[in-house]
């Protein structure tokens, strides 16, 4: 069972091989829904010198519903929401990138290596701000509400969706775990 | 004259600072984020105390939506960035109340 542990300052994770495939999984499908780039930028986005040549004149508000949510309008008014994602979006995007390249590359360890085992040293912020990206991403594709969990009992176990429910109840439990051992 | 003027000037300062609302951000209620999740997240970023945190996450479970600071339009923005960056759902507005 998937359990997390303080240790000194970090913590440590212990998975299944299973479970360290479904997170990696994840991680990478929303890293390359974010439109992550595949070189290593120097520069972070909200340095001021990284954004001479490429600030937008403008940026789309997302047509996909798990970007609008992951990337929302911060206004109700369009000109405001169209303006303040000019300037902010890019660095929203490139910290939600900067903390799944970071679960992925730890959780790489216990994929290469073909075996379940513990990470360690986790920075537990980041790994609790990552989960809950990946459920909000689930979430949007589940069409989540307060009923979900019914309906996922309910469904039979011969559906397909079952086990991307079972996926989605289980990162709000690891999340609940990390969270109890952050604020204990 | 220079003096009238001058003292005019002034006075419409001080009536259009009075009148100025404050801006204020908003967190909209959301059926995914963790009840537990969102009080840690603004005790974390606004140095909320426990009970105040958990007040504030029950106004967004049972009312839907709660403001949760307020100021001016530029704190406002970087509280809204940073509570989505944190995976809540936030607006800024100018305060309706008054």
């Amino acid at each position: 069972m998937s359990n997390f542990e303080r240790v000194g300052d970090g913590f440590s994770l212990e998975l299944t091989l299973d479970e360290a495939h479904i997170l990696i999984n994840l991680a990478e499908q929303l890293l390359e829904l974010l439109g992550e780039g595949d070189f290593f930028h120097h520069y972070d986005s909200s340095d001021p010198l990284a954004q001479l040549l490429t600030m937008p004149s403008e940026i789309l508000t997302p047509d996909d519903p798990v970007l609008l949510r992951l990337l929302p309008n911060a206004y109700a008014d369009p000109e405001a929401a169209s303006d303040f994602r000019r300037y902010t979006e890019p660095a929203l995007r490139s910290s939600k990138q900067r903390n799944l390249r970071l679960i992925r590359e730890e959780l790489t360890i216990l994929v290469d290596e073909n075996h379940g085992g513990t990470i360690e040293n986790l920075d537990g912020d980041i790994w609790l701000t990552a989960l809950n990206d990946l459920r909000i991403a689930l979430s949007v594709r589940l069409e989540i509400d307060e009923n979900s969990f019914e309906k996922f009992e309910l469904l039979p176990e011969t559906d397909p969706q079952k086990s991307v429910y079972a996926v989605y109840f289980w990162l709000g439990w690891l999340q609940e775990n990390l969270l109890n051992k952050i604020t204990s | 004259m220079a003096t009238s003027t001058d003292t005019l000037s002034k006075a419409d300062v001080s009536i259009d600072q009075l009148l100025e609302r404050p801006w204020v951000t908003i967190v909209w209620d959301d059926p995914v984020n963790l009840m537990g999740y969102v009080t840690h997240v603004f005790i974390k970023l606004f140095g909320f105390s426990k009970e105040r945190a958990h007040e504030l996450m029950m106004q967004v479970h049972v009312e839907g939506r709660a403001v949760v600071t307020s100021g001016s339009r530029e704190e406002m923005e970087r509280d809204v960035q940073r509570l989505h960056e944190h995976g809540l759902w936030a607006t800024l507005s100018r305060d309706d109340k008054i």
